[in-house]
């Protein structure tokens, strides 16, 4: 890991007041419903995927077409080590944004006599954790194969594609057209169901293993792509 | 351009092959498919000591037996419900009470995950109106106004709030709280 893409791809994104802006929507909002319905509890904070979408759109597209990976492997950085340092970068802030938001959460619940266990705050947090690096992964993955903000097309494309499937196979009855389609949307952000897997008997090691082999196959995929890029000043 | 320390690599090249990430992916990859492949064919599950009655029937056998019908709105990805099932309907005492209290029928969403629901989970979400889970629906034997219990406050509470939901349910109409269905939190 380097640190210093890492710190740098914070400040880029801290500069961002469009990004900022809807890092505070996204923040804030789930927040309101906290406060609102207590009863609900943390769930009312729903997933991550916003936040990584933010964080992480144009991790490496920008700097393809920006040019500035050219300049930085001209330094010869080691390109595994700029798309491990990048997907590092956007799954770290999007942990500690979320886990912020997790604390605000449980405040606002304890000043309404609704404080939740320690359990589920640690399930939650972890989960959310989980969340970030692994939707960090898939979006370094879309973000090597085109420039800009193209990795977000792509995800949103193929999430789109996977509600269709999703929709097919409950339309015509398809349980495994479904199936596929509720596995595709759950693998562009994975996770690990933190609570499922301490409270159900024998502890089940797909969710698991479903998410390292996600997560891992995105990473490599990655490099592969970034490997086979001829970056110089000719090509443009 | 960010200040970034240049790395020296042995062939000059900034290249390298992720061969233990591509190896760890193809051996992660057959494990998903074993695992996946196993679990499906033995389930886990969360301890749950209630036996559960189908939704068919229920208010029918709850009528024939004098018992309310105890509905349990739930959801897999709701993580209080687990936590209600863990600490509720898996410890022995509550489950024997809800079970020898009530008639118990557990409506699990499942929009989330496969896009829909069975007919009869839509129609009791809608004639209930629930938005959120967990939800517990008491339904008097004898007819009547449905108790509401929105949300999961601790096993105390909640066995609370289903004993005085029976009380309420034996009440005669007329004496019941004015307004009849209680959505509490």
């Amino acid at each position: 890991m380097n640190l210093t893409l890492v710190t740098t791809l914070w400040r880029q994104r801290l500069t961002s007041p469009v990004r900022m802006a809807i890092l505070a929507m996204l923040s804030l909002m789930p927040l309101l419903g906290v406060a609102f319905m207590p009863g609900a509890g943390l769930a009312l904070l729903g997933g991550a995927q916003g936040l990584i979408l933010t964080l992480g759109a144009g991790m490496i597209g920008q700097d393809l077409s920006s040019g500035v990976l050219q300049l930085l492997f001209a330094r010869r950085l080691r390109r595994p080590e700029y798309v491990v340092s990048r997907w590092l970068g956007v799954g770290a802030a999007a942990a500690v944004i979320s886990l912020l938001q997790l604390a605000i959460a449980c405040a606002l619940l304890a000043g309404r006599g609704a404080v939740p266990t320690a359990q589920d705050i640690l399930m939650f947090g972890g989960g959310r954790v989980l969340e970030s690096f692994g939707g960090a992964a898939v979006l370094a993955f879309f973000s090597s194969l085109i420039g800009g903000f193209g990795d977000l097309g792509i995800y949103l494309l193929v999430n789109l594609g996977a509600g269709i499937v999703q929709m097919a196979g409950q339309v015509k009855q398809w349980l495994w057209l479904a199936r596929a389609g509720a596995e595709i949307s759950a693998a562009l952000t994975p996770t690990i169901d933190l609570v499922r897997l301490v409270t159900v008997t024998p502890m089940p090691w797909y969710p698991i293993v479903s998410y390292a082999s996600t997560v891992v196959l995105c990473l490599a995929l990655a490099i592969v792509v970034v490997n086979r890029r001829e970056l110089s000043y000719a090509s443009g | 351009m960010p200040p970034v320390e240049p790395v020296a690599s042995p062939s000059g090249s900034t290249r390298a092959r992720p061969t233990v990430l591509l190896v760890a992916a193809l051996a992660l990859m057959v494990a998903r498919v074993v695992t996946g492949i196993y679990e499906e064919r033995h389930p886990t599950s969360v301890p749950d000591l209630v036996r559960w009655q189908p939704i068919e029937g229920a208010e029918a056998a709850s009528r024939e037996q004098k018992r309310p019908v105890l509905y349990d709105f739930t959801a897999d990805w709701c993580l209080p419900c687990r936590a209600m099932q863990r600490e509720v309907f898996g410890d022995p005492e509550s489950a024997q009470e809800i079970e020898r209290v009530f008639l118990p029928v557990r409506v699990l969403d499942r929009m989330r995950e496969e896009g829909g629901n069975a007919p009869e989970v839509d129609s009791l979400q809608r004639r209930f109106r629930v938005s959120t889970f967990p939800t517990l629906v008491v339904v008097p034997h004898g007819g009547g106004d449905p108790v509401v219990i929105v949300g999961y406050r601790g096993k105390e509470s909640t066995i609370q709030r289903l004993r005085a939901a029976q009380m309420e349910g034996l009440l005669p109409r007329a004496m019941r709280p004015p307004g009849g269905a209680v959505r509490g939190r």
